[in-house]
């Protein structure tokens, strides 16, 4: 199960060498097996997944195929609405979250032939970069029990890295996807804003709210994001501009793109070892013939102030009725983060909203005009112990969660499409990682230099021992 | 009238929460000063969904 890739079984399936059932009877087994430590899910749908799968095999056995997520197995962040299953959004409330609508995403993967295999587990309210959750339990990384999986998306990336499940879907309001895939040891992916519908799925600040993939490699995100991304009637934000097929244009080679090694901010203060990873990467897309320059980008810190201030104000106006008649049932440090919206002016929110769009403006015409994406560090340092991060008062636990969230946070201010793609590991087997960072809709390029270093390197190829 | 008030006594945040706040404020005080008039949040979609390829000018 654990050599297998959406492209790989994908491809076996519709030639009915592997069946649904059996690929869907798997999973569930590793699940019930390893979950128990690694708590990457809040709910296993076992009888819904196999009642599906066996509908997928029938339709194979008919001559029908949905194409290549037929029978393959996907769970998805406990955010996401899907009919029939709760959606708790790490809370301890069982059905925090309901919708008018399915979540898109969701919903454009069944239909593909996806299996839904259950929920998974995640921040409290996607407040929070470590995956700690004190209702369902802490997500464990999977290459390093102990040590934190990266959050918010936490469950979404370690199922994935334990061989649970092919492909997951996440979000990303400040790194919720990039930081997990990058502690995790996956591939991670957020969009540009707007490329993927946000419908059905839980708020925490519409202005910076991505949907994405995280998979075992590149090519598999291509294809999960060639699925969810186009126009959503549901949602008003989202884009219609058409969706290339990413995975056809992954093999395009890398040779003449002009990468940018930002010199300011990302560096500034790195754990060494990630610090020569980032750059050992650079060093292998120059040799498949990428030109790398060193850059000096926009100072981020501005984009990070205003897009504090938007999240604040936009988190705490979706989620105050929590606060207000359920203060008791929250995380103090995700309580504590809630509450500073509350006192946001609105005066600062708006000049939040028109400061970011200047930002973006100037960025994007500085950064891009001479380069074709970014290479940037995902996390300043490898998955910390979960006993350290958790240690402390709310305002020290509050303040490390912005700092290891400080490579990750400009880009959803900035709205732009950022990889997570894995470049190596600590001398202790912790995943270190790297962030591709793509011009407003280039997702095609961003996939595409992940894709050209992870075939020149083997570390998205390595997987956890796991008990 | 406020719909919420999460701090009961005199309705005084604690002072961790001042202080967030206040410097989240002065963040905004400090970037805005020379926001012109026509500066408008929808600017940001602008900027994304109107990005030309500047890789072909280049070329």
């Amino acid at each position: 199960m654990t050599d297998w890739t959406i492209a790989t079984l994908g491809r076996e399936i519709a030639a009915r060498q592997v069946s649904p059932v059996e690929v869907t009877r798997e999973c569930l087994e590793r699940v019930a097996r390893l979950d128990g430590k690694i708590r990457s899910f809040i709910t296993v749908d076992a009888e819904g997944a196999l009642a599906t799968a066996r509908e997928l095999e029938a339709e194979l056995s008919a001559g029908l195929s949905r194409g290549p997520f037929h029978g393959i197995p996907l769970a998805y962040k406990d955010l996401c609405h899907v009919r029939g299953l709760p959606t708790s959004c790490g809370t301890v409330t069982r059905e925090y979250f309901t919708s008018e609508h399915e979540c898109t995403a969701v919903c454009r993967l069944r239909d593909g032939g996806a299996v839904t295999l259950g929920k998974l587990n995640m921040t409290e309210l996607a407040l929070g970069p470590f995956g700690d959750n004190a209702h369902h339990g802490d997500v464990q990384n999977p290459w390093r029990p102990g040590h934190v999986a990266g959050g918010s998306s936490s469950g979404s990336a370690a199922a994935v890295a334990a061989g649970f499940v092919l492909g997951t879907l996440g979000s990303d309001t400040g790194g919720s996807i990039r930081l997990p895939a990058a502690c995790c040891g996956v591939v991670g992916l957020k969009p540009t804003y707007g490329r993927v519908s946000r419908a059905g799925v839980m708020p925490l600040s519409w202005s910076l709210d991505h949907i994405g993939p995280l998979a075992r490699t590149v090519a598999d995100a291509a294809l999960v994001l060639g699925m969810i991304a186009g126009h959503d009637p549901h949602d008003a934000t989202s884009s219609r501009r058409g969706v290339p097929y990413y995975e056809r244009l992954l093999d395009t080679p890398v040779d003449g793109l002009r990468v940018g090694l930002p010199e300011n901010y990302f560096f500034d203060g790195l754990d060494g070892v990630m610090d020569a990873a980032v750059r050992a990467a650079a060093r292998v897309l120059e040799g498949l013939g990428a030109e790398v320059v060193t850059t000096r980008v926009p100072d981020p810190r501005p984009v990070v102030d205003v897009s504090n201030v938007i999240a604040r104000a936009e988190s705490s106006a979706i989620h105050a009725r929590i606060v207000r008649e359920r203060p008791h049932e929250l995380q103090p440090a995700v309580r504590a983060r809630l509450e500073v919206g509350f006192h946001i002016s609105a005066h600062d929110y708006l000049q939040a909203l028109r400061l970011r769009a200047r930002y973006a403006r100037d960025f994007v015409a500085q950064v891009f005009a001479g380069l074709d994406a970014l290479l940037a560090p995902v996390i300043p340092e490898p998955a910390p112990p979960l006993e350290a991060v958790k240690a402390g008062t709310v305002e020290e636990i509050v303040s490390r969660m912005g700092r290891f969230s400080r490579l990750t946070r400009p880009f959803n201010g900035l709205g732009l499409p950022a990889l997570s793609v894995p470049c190596g590991f600590s001398g202790d087997g912790r995943p270190l990682a790297v962030q591709i960072v793509g011009r407003p809709f280039d997702e095609a390029t961003v996939l595409r230099l992940g894709h050209a270093y992870e075939r020149a390197t083997d570390w998205g190829a390595r997987r956890p021992a796991l008990a | 009238m406020l719909s919420f008030r999460p701090h009961t006594r005199m309705n005084e945040p604690p002072r961790q929460l001042r202080v967030d706040v206040a410097d989240l404020a002065a963040a905004i005080e400090r970037l805005a000063g020379d926001l012109s008039l026509a500066e408008e949040p929808s600017g940001f979609s602008v900027v994304l969904e109107n990005d030309p390829d500047v890789r072909e000018q280049r070329d």
